[in-house]
């Protein structure tokens, strides 16, 4: 994913983010998880959101805090999914050449 | 009927409810009486294939969609919502496995749990932490390289506790919350009924103790330290979509009794439906049927469509829908006057069901807690990006004259 992309990503996660959460100001890196500013369905709902809106499935191997604690980290992590099926059949063209 | 409901969907739902009229309604009293359904019962729900209407095709599910899901739930509780909790638990604990759980755990559990060869219940509630699920206290221990863990602790108020063969358990991994699958046979894992209880009663409640329990490393659902985040709330969603349904099966059925009695009976002459008094008592309950339907269809179709918001739909679904249910038991009570009293009358269990429903799955002050922020929350966020309206800003009446 571009820069230019991964700025998109960052401002769709964000304004869900706002839009879910009471919190003012919120800095890119700042731990939601941490911060004490979430309720017990965040995660749920960020995780559909995500899933939904990307295209991407958040399945047991992605249950990383690192995941989606920030906007940043939440963000990286919908690039990486989202290149890894183009990644994947990039490799298969290369292996059927 | 929700006109909303496809063609499908309400052939489903009559196919729901020849079984629930065959099958559950002319014997659940007796199972109320005797706080137990038989397990033939139990098989015939697993033989028409709804224990397994959440579960993908794949698995030997029904692969439904949430409203066909909802559907059944409503048709079943408003034969029994006793009965109906076997589904409700059986997707409690299906729903986390089809989301988290590891290609070998699918393999291994679902397709038992969806033919209902395996009965299922979710474990979360203790003695001491019913709302608050930051206060578990059983406990799981790292027990030696193979990743295994020793699991000690009591849950309470276990839904299909008596009859079920695994458990899904919530406790905490040093401090991490976990959620892990235990088979009832696990040696140091007791399991006592709960009797008497007010309403709900063959629902096969259990207090569950693990004294010292083994629990393999492949057992653990999830991962440590998601199980309160990420693990019991897929499992709470179908939980509330279930409950919510079943209650507004039960609504249905009060609503259904007291029409029919209404202008059945009279009183001095007169039909009771003819008479203001009951027919505002049926008008809110009417009312509040159809509000209910369409809470609960949207909470459903927002899930299918796999919508963030479909958390909040269910929440409102369940929290309207059991204190609908609540009014409307007390009020079938009210029109039969001292035959609703009686047990002879099914709205006599359906008020001291409908109770019950008020506190299961989230209890009415869980969800106004929940609610009451999302709602103010919306409107903090509505006033940061408000601009002056015309409701509230005094008009220039001579300027707009010009």
């Amino acid at each position: 994913m571009d820069t230019t992309n991964l700025n998109e990503t960052k401002i769709i996660i964000r304004t869900f983010i706002n839009s879910s959460v009471n919190i003012e100001g919120l800095d890119d890196d700042e731990n939601l998880f941490e911060s004490g500013l979430i309720n017990s369905l965040f995660a749920v709902q960020l995780t559909t959101f995500i899933e939904r809106k990307f295209g991407i499935e958040v399945g047991l191997d992605d249950l990383h805090i690192d995941n989606l604690k920030s906007v940043n980290a939440t963000a990286a992590f919908v690039a990486r999914k989202s290149a890894a099926p183009a990644a994947a059949s990039g490799s298969q063209q290369v292996a059927s050449a | 009927m929700n006109p909303f409901v496809t063609d499908e969907q309400s052939r489903k739902y009559a196919e729901f409810r020849d079984f629930a009229d065959r099958e559950v309604a002319p014997f659940a009293a007796g199972w109320d009486r005797e706080q137990e359904i038989p397990g033939g019962a139990i098989s015939r729900l697993a033989q028409a294939g709804y224990l397994g209407g959440n579960v993908p095709r794949e698995y030997g599910g029904q692969g439904w969609d949430a409203v066909t899901f909802g559907l059944l739930n409503e048709a079943l509780g408003r034969a029994d919502s006793a009965y109906t909790g076997v589904v409700t638990v059986q997707a409690m604990i299906t729903a986390p496995l089809i989301k988290w759980g590891s290609a070998e755990q699918r393999k291994r559990w679902l397709p038992p749990l969806a033919e209902g060869s395996m009965i299922g219940a979710f474990a979360l509630t203790e003695p001491g932490a019913g709302s608050d699920l930051q206060g578990l206290t059983v406990e799981f221990r790292a027990n030696g390289p193979d990743g295994s863990m020793i699991l000690n602790g009591e849950k309470k108020w276990i839904t299909s506790g008596q009859r079920a063969d695994v458990f899904l358990v919530f406790g905490r991994l040093n401090d991490k919350p976990l959620a892990c699958l235990v088979p009832r046979e696990s040696e140091g894992f007791e399991i006592a009924p709960i009797k008497d209880l007010m309403g709900f009663r063959a629902a096969g409640l259990a207090r569950l103790r693990f004294r010292d329990v083994v629990i393999p490393a492949a057992n653990v659902v999830g991962k440590p330290g998601f199980a309160i985040s990420h693990v019991a709330p897929v499992g709470l969603q179908y939980g509330r979509i279930s409950t919510a349904w079943s209650a507004l099966g039960l609504l249905r059925g009060c609503f259904e009794e007291s029409t029919d009695y209404a202008v059945s009976r009279k009183a001095s002459g007169q039909r009771l439906s003819d008479l203001g008094m009951i027919q505002s008592l049926i008008a809110r309950m009417g009312t509040d049927l159809e509000a209910a339907a369409l809470l609960c269809w949207a909470a459903c179709q927002a899930e299918d469509k796999h919508l963030p918001e479909t958390f909040t739909k269910t929440f409102i679904a369940k929290y309207f829908t059991s204190r609908a249910a609540v009014r409307a038991a007390g009020d079938a009570v009210q029109i039969r006057g001292a035959a609703g009293c009686h047990e002879s009358s099914p709205v006599a269990r359906y008020y001291r069901g409908s109770k019950i429903m008020e506190i299961i799955e989230g209890t009415t002050q869980v969800h106004e807690m929940v609610l009451g922020k999302s709602f103010a929350h919306d409107a903090l966020r509505r006033q940061r990006s408000r601009k002056p309206s015309p409701l509230t800003q005094p008009r220039d009446v001579a300027a707009a004259a010009g």
